[in-house]
């Protein structure tokens, strides 16, 4: 203890170079975020009086919160859990992958991070869109499934409906984990490539066999970017009204479609805002709670 | 995206620049299979870039030989846009960023409201969003007296409801709404909107995120009159649409993008439009388009001059021009909706053999029966709109 403290004051003493350091970061994180921020939340306990006129009326209107989420609870819910479905499937696709590259890519190893990046130099809206032509009803998913006679399996497991891939639960989160998915493979990726490979060795040496040095050498030291990996991944799925807009039903919608509506459709800037505040809140806690559970917050 | 979704996304009306034969043979080399598919792909996400983020300083103050207008997608052919500002003399910018009325209000109110330039001189809101800019007082009057040929205007829209006096809007293009069915799909013609909710088609029917034209066909079905349309007597139609729509009887609710999924036969049947449908039947004889025996919804585009507009007697001369029936007969043929200019029919008629069917097509040029059918939708106050927009928001899960 005494010796942080002694090291802090030595830092102080250094003089204002290191505020002077930080003040560029600190400015633009207050200008556009904080100042924002405070605004959102003005906003979320304002009413608008007319929806055709922009201007709001301050007045702690907490019920914009309770109406929203009383309102929306099947949204918020149906949001997480595409979310987390998909982050799910994305370490299960992402780690191996990752994995392989990182252990096994040798000087492929470039060409073989490129490949994973490089169909996301297409844009967004025009990769989902591709899928809505590979899943539709005519399309070469069904018919090709069709023909081995394994659309009725899929529509018992609940995957299809009606004898349709597109419009569904599954299409909305296979769009989400498509999407997102190198989000997943690059943090894992990264970590995985740092951890020295003699460690395993070392673990082999002690009489361990593969899936055993694997298990308590390389998978606790590569968790800090699964964590980084299903952040990234997880929140802005959360968020995302895109792929449920354009691959799933009205029954499908996630809070993203709701936030879009509110504030472009309807004009209701209040509600839209006070529900962009509780899908941050509940995140945030998400977050920490996560951190703790997998005991990474000292490792990122 | 959305409403008009978007993505829905939403939102747009006619958003697939498919051509019509005509312009097809005319301008076939002109445009590339990517640049066809651009435009279309982005209006049926209802990403709309250039919509309301333009510049407010761009129209250009005191420069007189500036015009701007921004118009829905694929809603004009090339030439129009080339052979008016070659007569002009004008440096006239045609932009397609007008994709969704309601996006593009919310993107825009600010400085409307405050009766500063928002950057195009024209803009082409639906009826019912040009009722209400004109009952906020967001637009201006436009110059009649530069505009002579506004006498063209068919008598059927002057003085329509939502421009009472007739003196702050011009219709650009008018449309039907109606049933389009993939007959290869649906095995069966269809007459009836009650066709829509046939459990046969579970999870193969689209509707319109344009709820006016959904709502208002639904209650023309349940014998309700659309165009007294309040929040009481469309609580059976609403109703209806939400049991269909927790029921999985609808797949979607879409903007302009339903075109995509008719023809791919995603959709046996949806809520679509007159023009839309006239297109897209060219290259696809098994999409068909149906006024409900029930009868039908009638909307129209119109184009206004937002009240910060600067090159007001510019835009004037756009629009005498287009109201000159021969070339308002150009822009029909290209994007086979129902034109407000009176003598088109006539022009067309008198031409080579595609303009001759053109003009005899009920879809362009509906007989007096089909229009008896035909029905718009109530205007609303404040109050009732939003009822009506909160109400189907919840419905189609947003």
């Amino acid at each position: 203890m005494a010796a942080e403290d002694e090291g802090d004051r030595t830092k102080r003493h250094a003089g204002f170079v290191p505020y002077a350091l930080l003040s560029p970061g600190m400015i633009w994180l207050i200008l556009f975020f904080l100042v924002p921020l405070a605004t959102l939340l003005k906003t979320s306990l304002s009413s608008k009086p007319s929806r055709f006129v922009p201007d709001v009326e301050f007045g702690w209107e907490t019920s914009n919160y309770t109406d929203a989420l009383s309102t929306y609870s099947e949204q918020f819910i149906r949001s997480f859990v595409y979310a987390g479905a998909a982050t799910l499937l994305c370490v299960a696709i992402g780690y191996p992958v990752a994995y392989v590259i990182a252990t096994r890519g040798g000087r492929f190893k470039n060409v073989l991070l490129g490949l994973v990046v490089v169909p996301f130099f297409t844009s967004f809206l025009i990769r989902t869109l591709s899928w809505q032509a590979v899943l539709s009803d005519n399309g070469p998913a069904v018919s090709f499934l069709d023909r081995l006679h394994l659309m009725g399996v899929l529509d018992g497991l609940g995957i299809a409906e009606n004898g349709r891939l597109l419009a569904t639960h599954a299409a909305v989160i296979g769009g989400l984990t498509y999407n997102f998915l190198p989000f997943m493979i690059l943090p894992i990726y990264v970590s995985l490539e740092k951890i020295d490979l003699r460690l395993t060795e070392a673990a082999k040496d002690l009489y361990s066999n593969g899936w055993q040095a694997f298990r308590s050498v390389v998978l606790p030291l590569s968790l800090p970017g699964v964590f980084a990996g299903s952040l990234l991944t997880f929140i802005p799925a959360a968020g995302d009204f895109i792929n449920a807009a354009l691959l799933g039903s009205p029954n499908n919608s996630m809070i993203g479609s709701v936030v879009q509506n509110r504030f472009l459709e309807q004009g209701d800037t209040p509600t839209a805002a006070a529900l962009s505040f509780i899908l941050m809140a509940i995140i945030t806690v998400g977050t920490l709670i996560y951190a703790r559970l997998l005991g990474t917050e000292d490792l990122v | 995206m959305t409403s008009d979704r978007s993505p829905r996304i939403r939102p747009q009306r006619l958003a697939s620049p498919l051509l019509t034969r005509r312009a097809m043979l005319g301008r076939m080399g002109a445009l590339t299979g990517a640049g066809l598919l651009g435009p279309s792909l982005l209006a049926a996400c209802g990403g709309d870039d250039s919509g309301g983020s333009s510049n407010p300083t761009g129209g250009g103050g005191g420069d007189s030989k500036a015009l701007w207008f921004e118009n829905w997608p694929a809603y004009i052919d090339e030439e129009t846009v080339a052979l008016f500002t070659a007569a002009s003399g004008l440096d006239f910018k045609y932009t397609e960023g007008f994709n969704d009325n309601a996006s593009w209000f919310a993107k825009n109110q600010a400085l409307l409201a405050e009766k500063k330039p928002i950057g195009p001189d024209i803009v082409a809101p639906t009826y019912w969003m040009t009722g209400r800019l004109i009952s906020l007082g967001w637009v201006q009057e436009l110059p009649l007296d530069k505009i002579p040929n506004a006498a063209n205007l068919v008598p059927a829209l002057q003085k329509p409801d939502w421009d009472p006096t007739g003196k702050f809007s011009l219709p650009y293009q008018s449309g039907m709404t109606g049933i389009a069915y993939n007959i290869s799909v649906t095995g069966r013609e269809l007459t009836s909107f009650a066709d829509i909710y046939d459990p046969a088609f579970k999870g193969k029917v689209g509707m319109l995120t344009e709820w006016r034209d959904t709502v208002g066909l639904t209650m023309l079905l349940l014998g309700e009159d659309p165009a007294k349309a309040t929040i009481d007597s469309a609580a059976e139609a609403l109703d209806k649409i939400e049991e269909a729509a927790n029921s999985g009887q609808i797949r979607q609710f879409t903007g302009n993008d339903y075109m995509d999924d008719l023809a791919s036969g995603n959709f046996a049947a949806c809520v679509g439009w007159s023009g839309d449908i006239s297109q897209l039947a060219l290259d696809n004889p098994d999409v068909r388009f149906v006024i409900p025996e029930e009868g039908g919804m009638q909307w129209s585009d119109t184009m206004v001059l937002p009240a910060g507009a600067e090159n007001v007697d510019n835009a004037a001369a756009w629009m005498d021009y287009i109201y000159d029936p021969e070339n308002a007969a150009l822009i029909t043929e290209y994007v086979g909706y129902n034109s407000p200019v009176a003598g088109v029919q006539e022009i067309l008629a008198a031409g080579d053999d595609l303009q001759k069917a053109l003009s005899e097509s009920r879809l362009l040029f509906p007989d007096d029966d089909t229009l008896s059918r035909l029905h718009v939708f109530a205007s609303l106050d404040e109050e009732a709109e939003a009822a009506f927009e909160e109400r189907f928001a919840t419905i189609i899960g947003a």
